[in-house]
């Protein structure tokens, strides 16, 4: 764990719709190095939290923090789901508006645009007609959209969801690797224990109209989960934590191996 | 054509001046009501200036004589243009389900919106001396009657609008494209608002002098028509405003020579491009 000033902090932070709360009492601090996850059932506010620790809600009381000199421009955000239907546009074009905000050399952006898209896989595809990627490339692009900015602070909203085995391998591998920088930090909502039980070193558990936060190994036991979740959560050998089901072979073959 | 098009200039030169002014801005802003899908608006904008003239028509026979401000075209620019912003706001504010608010959706309240500008603007109008021919007038109005200050006053407009599109265009097409993202990378919402509120403005100065089938013909029309041709969105910011351009003065060659009404020429010329340009993407995704 970083003991750094917090990039992102909210305290006694009240979340929802309408002036109708879903989430209470809400307090954590993301700091460099963490790597927070968000787990919940459906419908229980994960989402709603992130998009108010993100300012795209207001909040219904409390307040957001966000740490000195830790600006939107240091920030990456990959939404749940986003349709961009039968419009005309680039992956090229797309990470162009990703970088909306950034003040940066044409070189800079270039080699970031390359970058970017080299991480998840789609270089060859820069300036192909978007309606001619399949979902997973459509994922992985949100994902390089998110990743052109640099971040120091990565959010991501269910990234695994839709994606197949090879697209979440990609995925795993490179916030995996994110992982191992001191100064990032990653914010992920998710329903896969398994990959928050691998890639966490914070956990977010929502439940029942509150958010129960610290440090993964107090917060990801068997006896947490069941209060989170309402039944036991599937249980298995993992290194250093009693409770959770493990990645599929491929998948946690990926992440361990990632350098 | 040409010849008898240059010959009726110092009669028409000012109408025409404005509507190829209107359907310039009008075009330009109407790019991103297209890339968000959200087309129906503008006509429930439109519609609402329709009903805010109504009401000032309706105002200015009640309370006034013949030549007073209230009875003028500056008075029904101002409450059109009132009803317009109103309207706009109401439905970017209302109707947003957009970031995880849970608002009517906006469909439903440009739904509204339009419904209840309709049937307003012939209620309100229905006893009044002007009745209701003066409000269906607007539906198809001509442009006549457009004066040097309304060239200067549309002029004006396309500037600031050219400018505000050009200057804050990559925000823009983000908030269109995926709202949810650009706040949270910080782009300022009240953009979409400023968006909203200038798209008032517009219809609710062009509807007196364009009417209802101009004004929203040239909003949606050049986008769709950029949204089909345009490899890519950025391009579309440029193509659609040119677009509108040509087909309104297309309009006026076209009306001039045949003795038609420009708006539904313009806005004909508009539908015709618009399914060849479909027609050709079609042949082409073969």
């Amino acid at each position: 764990m970083s003991d750094g000033a917090p990039l992102l902090a909210c305290r006694d932070l009240a979340v929802g719709y309408g002036g109708r709360a879903v989430l209470r009492e809400v307090s954590l601090a993301v700091r460099p190095g963490e790597s927070w996850f968000l787990l919940g059932t459906n419908a229980t506010g994960k989402s709603t939290l992130l998009h108010t620790l993100l300012g795209v809600l207001p909040p219904l009381a409390g307040r957001v923090e966000r740490g000195a000199g830790f600006a939107p421009d240091r920030l990456g955000f990959v939404p749940q789901r986003v349709d961009f239907a039968d419009l005309p546009t680039t992956p090229d074009e797309l990470l162009r508006l990703g970088l909306v905000g950034q003040r940066l050399p044409l070189a800079v952006r270039e080699s970031r645009i390359v970058a970017a898209l080299a991480d998840v896989g789609l270089a060859a595809q820069r300036h192909v007609d978007h309606g001619s990627l399949s979902g997973g490339q459509r994922q992985r692009l949100l994902v390089a959209r998110a990743l052109v900015r640099a971040p120091q602070l990565l959010c991501i909203d269910e990234p695994l969801a839709h994606l197949d085995l090879v697209t979440e391998r990609a995925l795993l591998e490179l916030l995996a690797r994110r992982q191992r920088d001191p100064a990032a930090a990653l914010l992920c909502v998710t329903h896969q224990v398994a990959v928050a039980a691998h890639l966490a070193t914070h956990i977010a558990l929502v439940h029942h109209g509150r958010v129960d936060a610290g440090p993964r190994d107090t917060l990801l036991t068997p006896a947490r989960l069941a209060e989170a979740y309402g039944a036991p959560v599937p249980v298995a050998a993992h290194p250093g934590l009693a409770g959770v089901r493990p990645l599929p072979p491929g998948l946690l073959g990926a992440v361990e191996r990632a350098p | 054509m040409i010849r008898g098009f240059l010959d009726a200039w110092p009669l028409f030169g000012d109408s025409w001046l404005s509507l190829w002014l209107i359907a310039l801005q009008l075009a330009a802003v109407g790019v991103f009501l297209v890339v968000r899908d959200r087309i129906f608006v503008g006509a429930a904008v439109a519609q609402s200036a329709t009903f805010g003239i109504a009401v000032a028509l309706c105002l200015g026979s009640e309370w006034s004589a013949d030549g007073s401000f209230w009875r003028g075209d500056r008075f029904l620019a101002l409450v059109a243009g009132a009803f317009a912003v109103g309207a706009s706001l109401l439905i970017a504010r209302g109707g947003g389900r957009t970031a995880g608010r849970r608002g009517a959706g906006s469909e439903a309240v440009a739904g509204f919106v339009f419904l209840a500008g309709s049937s307003g603007a012939l209620l309100v109008i229905a006893h009044s001396p002007h009745g209701v021919d003066d409000v269906e007038r607007l539906f198809a109005a001509s442009g006549l009657g457009a004066a040097a200050t309304d060239v200067a006053l549309f002029g004006a407009l396309a500037v600031l609008t050219l400018g505000l599109v050009v200057w804050r265009r990559r925000q823009l097409l983000l908030l269109a494209l995926d709202p949810v993202t650009a706040a949270a990378l910080g782009v300022d919402r009240r953009l979409e608002l400023l968006l909203a509120a200038w798209l008032g403005l517009l219809l609710g100065q062009s509807m007196r002098l364009s009417g209802l089938l101009y004004a929203f013909g040239c909003l949606v029309l050049p986008g769709l028509i950029a949204r089909a041709a345009c490899p890519a969105l950025l391009p579309m910011v440029i193509v659609a405003p040119l677009v509108g351009v040509a087909a309104s003065v297309g309009g006026a060659l076209v009306g001039q020579a045949g003795d038609f009404n420009q708006a539904p020429a313009t806005v004909g010329l508009l539908c015709v491009v618009l399914a060849a340009t479909w027609g050709v993407r079609a042949l082409r995704r073969r």
